[in-house]
């Protein structure tokens, strides 16, 4: 028999939020110590400890408007992917699922590139993530309509057109790099592997509305969800219309995972390995499962973003590179440990 | 007897493969219905198109005399609760997660369970005996103790109707007699059970009423000793079957005659021992 130590571990998470908060806002080339921040944010939020450090008003413009906004679209996003994670792994029934499978991550990309090559990218702040947003979304509905027969929607055959549609998309975008300039390339790759750094407040409150919405919507239909993680006929025995959630849970979950990819481009293996990695703590009940992936994802992300500045003395390492890099060996080592048990 | 479930000249399959041709049956309250008949006779099917699973090609089903594709999909899960022949299970949810879903169609979509769901939930599983069970995971189980708990879930449904599938197949001897006793006194409740069986012995010992499928065709429905006559089976299961009521029991045993050696099977054995067990080779 097992049992779940729910309140512990979210005393656990949220003790590891607040550690890695502070990390991030502590890590980087401009110089702040780790107590400092600390301090600074216990003051922030008007709890009187460690009164004796303060930090300077150059310290203070960094924090604010550099490390602050980066670490939030980084908590944001990292939240937003690995709850979309879990509700796809549930709404498929399928423990492999993520978001990239069902052609977020293509369909955003094409969009940056499209972005790119007309310009808007340089002439306004929001130019690029809207179009990243309108490819996830377009490469997402091609995939949905493609695996609609008869107002079904067969997991298998949606997982399919998943990999098509990500094929004609990655197709689409190696097209257009071909006739790009090389600056552009340039700007392309740059998007291409997921980044927080340079990310401002406007970029926070580009995604807070929509990620914030999605997550709600998200935790609203966590019962809902553990039914159809029961598999399609369950779900109809209890009298569930299948293909209307499906359809729902399928939108809220773009919509969170292109919310979040068009603001920091594709960052992989949070919305895989954190709701694995959660349901093993916690259990598949996604009513523990979603906010546990929240907050796991979270941390994971900025987590990855402390460490890749911290690496290197005078260069970063980008956040997604970090996710891959850190999530591939713990991802084997689930799979390994998987079989050693069946 | 109140008439509750209906079906009048239903023909119906999966797409254009047309499994049960022109079935007609009433089935009313208190009833323990068991569908048999041979592998691929239909009888599965027939559960599936009485749940409104499957697009009837002709004919109509009507459940408390309403059309059955007049009901919502929530309305019809109120209504009748459905066993399939195969959970399959990507996570590992717990019984009591498990016992959770019966009650979802009780539930409005923003609604969370109830201290009443809870309670329902609780009889269910002491019931059917899974109590001490209810924070393992399914996986977990043995194939006995999995079944009690998707028995547990069907009665958290609250249904008037039962539909089982293969419930007892492959459980040990005690299991599958004690889910067909859960049923017999479900139905003394009232409650209405249809289920596709195998065990033609344990039918015959629990069920009020037997339908006898062949090739998607009912070729009898009535009490059990009406159905499970000599000539009925062999002509159902195209195999030569003797039904005996056994004198000290006093039920039905069933078992086939085996066909007349032709000859043939000799020849065929003998090229399946093969050659080592008769030292041709020199080893052993």
């Amino acid at each position: 028999m097992r049992k779940y130590h729910y309140r512990l571990l979210s005393i656990v998470l949220f003790v590891a939020l607040f550690l890695v908060i502070c990390m991030s806002l502590s890590a980087g080339q401009y110089n702040l110590d780790f107590i400092q921040v600390v301090a600074w944010c216990l003051h922030k939020v008007g709890i009187p400890f460690l009164t004796d450090i303060n930090v300077t008003e150059q310290q203070e413009a960094v924090l604010m408007f550099i490390r602050s906004p980066r670490t939030a679209v980084g908590l944001m996003v990292g939240a937003g992917l690995a709850a979309s994670g879990a509700v796809l792994q549930g709404l498929f029934s399928n423990p492999l699922a993520d978001p990239g499978i069902i052609g977020v991550s293509s369909g955003a990309t094409f969009g940056a590139v499209v972005a790119i090559i007309i310009g808007i990218n340089s002439t306004s702040l929001i130019g690029l993530p809207i179009s990243a947003f309108i490819g996830a979304v377009v490469a997402v509905s091609l995939t949905i309509g493609l695996a609609t027969r008869h107002g079904r929607i067969p997991v298998l055959t949606l997982l399919l057109a998943g990999v098509v549609v990500g094929m004609l998309f990655s197709a689409l975008t190696a097209a257009m790099l071909t006739i790009m300039d090389d600056h552009k390339v340039q700007q392309y790759l740059f998007w291409t592997i997921g980044s927080l750094d340079y990310r401002r407040w406007e970029h926070v409150l580009m995604g807070v509305v929509p990620i914030s919405l999605g997550i709600i919507i998200m935790l609203m239909m966590a019962r809902h969800l553990n039914i159809l993680a029961l598999g399609e006929a369950e779900a109809k025995a209890v009298g569930m219309n299948v293909t209307r959630y499906r359809l729902l849970l399928l939108a809220v979950a773009t919509m969170t995972t292109a919310s979040g990819v068009c603001i920091t481009g594709s960052i992989g293996f949070v919305g895989l390995i954190i709701p694995h990695m959660m349901r093993m703590l916690v259990g598949p009940n996604h009513r523990h499962l979603l906010p546990a992936s929240m907050v796991g994802g979270a941390v994971f992300l900025v987590f990855c973003d402390s460490v890749g500045r911290m690496l290197l003395t005078n260069s970063e390492i980008n956040v997604g590179i970090m996710t891959a890099i850190l999530g591939t060996p713990y991802f084997l080592y689930l799979l390994r440990k998987n079989m050693d048990i069946r | 007897m109140e008439k509750i479930l209906s079906a009048s000249n239903i023909t119906t399959g999966y797409d254009k493969n047309i499994v049960i041709t022109d079935a007609s049956f009433d089935v009313g309250s208190g009833e323990f219905v068991g569908i048999i008949g041979k592998n691929g006779a239909g009888k599965s099917t027939l559960l599936k198109s009485l749940r409104g699973f499957l697009p009837l090609e002709k004919g109509s089903i009507s459940l408390f005399d309403k059309d059955i594709r007049s009901y919502s999909q929530r309305e019809l899960a109120v209504q009748i609760a459905y066993l399939q022949q195969q959970v399959e299970m990507t996570f590992d949810y717990t019984a009591r997660d498990m016992v959770m879903a019966g009650r979802y169609p009780y539930m409005k979509w923003w609604e969370q369970s109830s201290d009443r769901d809870q309670e329902i939930i609780d009889a269910c599983m002491k019931y059917t005996g899974v109590m001490e069970l209810a924070d393992t995971p399914i996986k977990a189980m043995s194939g006995g103790q999995r079944q009690r708990v998707y028995l547990a879930k069907v009665l958290a449904q609250q249904t008037h109707v039962l539909f089982l599938d293969e419930p007892a197949s492959g459980l040990d001897l005690f299991y599958q007699e004690e889910i067909f006793r859960f049923c017999q006194e479900m139905c003394r409740y009232g409650k209405t059970v249809i289920m596709v069986v195998h065990e033609l012995n344990l039918a015959a010992r629990y069920c009020s009423r037997l339908m006898l499928l062949k090739e998607g065709t009912i070729i009898a429905d009535g009490k059990p000793a009406e159905v499970l006559t000599d000539s009925l089976l062999t002509q159902a299961y195209g195999v030569d079957i003797r039904s005996l009521v056994n004198k000290e029991t006093g039920h039905v045993d069933i078992f086939t005659v085996p066909a007349p050696d032709d000859g043939h099977k000799k020849e065929l054995i003998e090229t399946i021992i093969g050659d080592i067990h008769h030292g041709k080779d020199g080893k052993n």
